[in-house]
């Protein structure tokens, strides 16, 4: 199974999809977001949801199925009827980065479609490249007591960090670390 | 520079002892581990089992530098140019790697062993060797949900898993009992406040696997026999053959002085 | 998503025009994301072209990771260990953005595994000395990170962003390397031996590794059309042999091409004839150790069958989320 990767930065920044990892259960596949996503600096949190569960539009689908009079189909099955809370993250700008979508809030909703076009309705510039909606009970966290033991050793180990190497070439004098 | 208790000749001799035996597990333990480097049977569990061997050799490091402090050694000397009879690795970690059951096991039996020796460790009077243990005892928390969970997908996921962990456990179950046997000098240390409350080490650790191994449909029956004394410096085939591979290089060229 | 099968000459009046916007959306710096209408030809040359990559991360494990367990030191063990683990890393990253496309991970696999997916031929030379620990990681990697750099600029949003993450992650590589063979060039007669041994067998290899002269590269023109690459072949070769020729004669090692010399007039090296038959002859599977890489990874797989299993198994006893403690 696969599993959408997201890892806060340091406790002021937003949850960043960062990629995914194969995984059997939820647990399993935090630990793996650990292995593969903590083992250089720096993270605070991660989060894993099931590719499946994600609810993704991209400002070009939205704009083909308003044209087309389209509601939004393949939507992930709802678990239950009624509202629920809705976690979404958007991706504003075409820049060139090594994350996607980034969390910026949650809203209140039955269906995923209704919660993205709030979400829409609410952001002050509207500028969303890419959306995604998860359902709160959808997103498996890691335990923030756990940071200390889950994220922080990665800091100690610099003899993985590009920063720790400048290279002299003998004869050459100082040469900048390419 | 961190101010350290005075240690009298022969309390510093039992310490340079133990920081070696604990270096030389932990070297020799994540060396078995980075041979599945490449090897794995999910790319996942690949990436994760590289992560733990280098927390482990990362742990080496730190003990041999503390060891360092006392006695003006080397690390890499210690590592790659004592031979096998001066080693002084518990068979345990010497064992060839085995299976994926085998390594996720030992591991796990490892990780239990350190829940409880860290944080005494880590209540040293012996303050460098206090600080160490609080450090590794970060990445060791973490260890033991990575390996606790595999002893769950192990013992309760197939047969022939189950079966697999068995016959892992039968093999490294008398080794895991003479990994917890006392040092030649712990008596000294023990004295000198360095290893507190270690006599309670052994019944913890045995309490933790068994609650952890039940839980996964494993019994691995009686506790292992204890030795009254380590026998640190029998040379098995397991260490000659892992000691062959990892000095190979080093060795061979006796004039290198830097790697 | 509508399939257009054929870009060119299509009867369709819809289909031109998106095409020509998508090709708008390209050259004016827009990434394209999953979800977004594409050619089928972009996404099919897409797959091909990362799992290429994956599948050539994952090969690399092996021609290093063999000597990590004599790497002679405590540091270069756990740099090694660190780098090895980064090219399953890079593999992972790889596979998740083929996966955006519609592709299968275990298909991909399957395909590396019997043989039918290309790899980089470049791992398919052995690793004879622990110097060529370091000339891979100086060379190698230091081609990779060129072609590397141009890719991180590809439309595709999530190719572009796994190259962004890997070339972060490749310069470390590319240090560690060459740190080893400075030293090494200016280390014991023994040393030195090693390391310009290792010179003379991963120099040519490296220069290939860039890819065929752009007169046999015919994807070439359609890719850069469509801003998955930016530069041709020999474009990024000139800057890797530029960048390295310099420097690894300053180590005080001899390039094994008598026919290289500097050009005053264009500021660039000029390199000799590369032998393209023994390129071609490793790509086809000819090379020295294409066979057993693809033996190792193979009982990699099948040794790890019934761990998978086992994952499965569980998962499924114990579906009902109890909610994730970590």
């Amino acid at each position: 199974m696969r599993w959408e990767v997201f890892k806060q930065d340091t406790p002021k920044k937003a949850h960043q999809a960062v990629g995914s990892v194969h995984g059997a259960d939820a647990e399993h596949a935090l630990l793996n977001a650990r292995h593969v996503f903590g083992r250089r600096p720096a993270a605070v949190s991660m989060w894993v949801v099931r590719a499946d569960r994600i609810y993704s539009r991209t400002a070009e689908e939205l704009a083909a199925e308003s044209s087309a009079g389209a509601d939004g189909t393949d939507t992930p099955p709802a678990t239950g009827t009624g509202p629920r809370t809705y976690l979404v993250f958007r991706k504003s700008s075409h820049r060139r980065s090594m994350t996607f979508v980034e969390h910026v809030g949650e809203v209140e909703a039955s269906h995923p479609r209704d919660a993205l076009v709030s979400a829409m309705s609410r952001s002050a510039d509207g500028e969303g490249l890419a959306w995604w909606v998860i359902e709160e009970g959808d997103v498996h966290r890691s335990d923030p007591d756990a940071a200390e033991s889950w994220f922080e050793p990665a800091l100690d180990k610099t003899y993985k960090q590009q920063s720790q190497y400048g290279t002299v070439a003998p004869g050459a004098g100082k040469r900048s670390a390419s | 520079m961190t101010p350290q208790t005075e240690l009298d000749a022969q309390v510093s001799q039992a310490l340079a002892y133990r920081l070696t035996a604990m270096g030389d597990d932990e070297l020799l333990l994540g060396h078995r581990n980075s041979e599945w480097t490449g090897h794995g049977p999910v790319l996942e569990e690949d990436i994760a089992l590289s992560n733990l061997a280098q927390d482990e050799i990362g742990h080496a490091v730190m003990w041999y530098g503390v060891r360092g402090e006392l006695d003006g050694s080397d690390a890499d000397d210690l590592a790659f140019r004592r031979d096998p009879a001066q080693f002084l690795s518990s068979t345990f970690v010497e064992l060839p790697r085995g299976d994926w059951a085998f390594t996720m096991l030992r591991q796990f039996l490892f990780d239990c062993y350190e829940a409880e020796s860290l944080p005494r460790l880590a209540r040293s009077a012996h303050r460098p060797l206090a600080d160490a243990a609080a450090k590794a005892q970060r990445e060791e928390l973490f260890h033991l949900r990575h390996t606790g969970l595999w002893v769950k997908r192990l013992g309760l996921g197939t047969d022939e898993s189950h079966h697999r962990s068995v016959a892992a456990l039968t093999a490294m179950w008398e080794a895991f009992g003479a990994l917890l046997a006392p040092l030649p000098g712990d008596e000294q240390l023990v004295g000198a406040g360095v290893l507190p409350d270690w006599s309670t080490l052994p019944a913890a650790v045995f309490a933790r696997v068994r609650a952890a191994l039940a839980a996964a449909d494993l019994d691995p029956g009686e506790d292992p026999v204890v030795p009254p004394l380590a026998q640190r410096n029998t040379v098995s085939e397991a260490r000659t053959e892992l000691l062959g591979t990892m000095q190979a290089v080093a060795r061979a060229d006796p004039e290198a002085v830097t790697w | 998503m509508s399939a257009v099968t054929d870009v060119q000459g299509t009867q369709d009046p819809s289909a031109e025009e998106k095409a020509s916007s998508f090709e708008a959306r390209i050259a004016s710096g827009e990434k394209i994301e999953p979800g977004d209408w594409m050619p089928e030809e972009y996404r099919r040359q897409l797959i091909r072209m990362i799992s290429q990559h994956a599948h050539s991360e994952i090969v690399g494990m092996l021609p290093e990771g063999a000597w990590i367990t004599r790497a002679p030191s405590l540091r270069r063990k756990l740099v090694l260990i660190a780098k090895v683990q980064d090219e399953a890393g890079h593999g992972q990253y790889l596979y998740h953005a083929a996966e955006t496309l519609g592709a299968d991970r275990d298909e991909l696999v399957d395909a590396l595994l019997t043989g039918r997916a290309k790899y980089s031929s470049v791992f398919n030379y052995p690793t004879l000395t622990w110097a060529d620990v370091g000339m891979i990681g100086w060379l190698v990697d230091g081609a990779a990170i060129r072609n590397q750099l141009m890719l991180a600029q590809c439309s595709y949003g999530p190719y572009s962003r796994a190259m962004v993450r890997i070339c972060s992650e490749e310069t470390f590589h590319h240090k560690q390397g060459k740190e080893m063979v400075i030293r090494y060039a200016s280390g014991t007669p023994s040393q030195r031996r090693m390391v310009q041994d290792a010179l003379d067998r991963w120099w040519w290899p490296s220069v290939m590794m860039l890819g065929p002269h752009d007169s046999d590269s015919p994807n070439t023109p359609q890719l850069m059309k469509w801003g998955i690459k930016t530069k041709t072949n020999d474009e990024v070769r000139q800057e890797f042999i530029d960048e390295h020729v310099p420097e690894l004669q300053d180590a005080g090692l001899t390039v094994p091409d008598p026919d290289m010399r500097f050009d005053e007039t264009t500021g660039h090296w000029v390199h000799g004839p590369i032998d393209w038959d023994e390129f071609w002859r490793v790509v086809k599977g000819g090379g020295p150790c294409n066979a057993e890489r693809l033996a190792a990874r193979n009982a990699a797989h099948d040794e790890g069958a019934w761990v998978r299993e086992a994952l499965e198994a569980y998962a499924a006893k114990h579906q009902r989320t109890e909610s994730v403690v970590a």
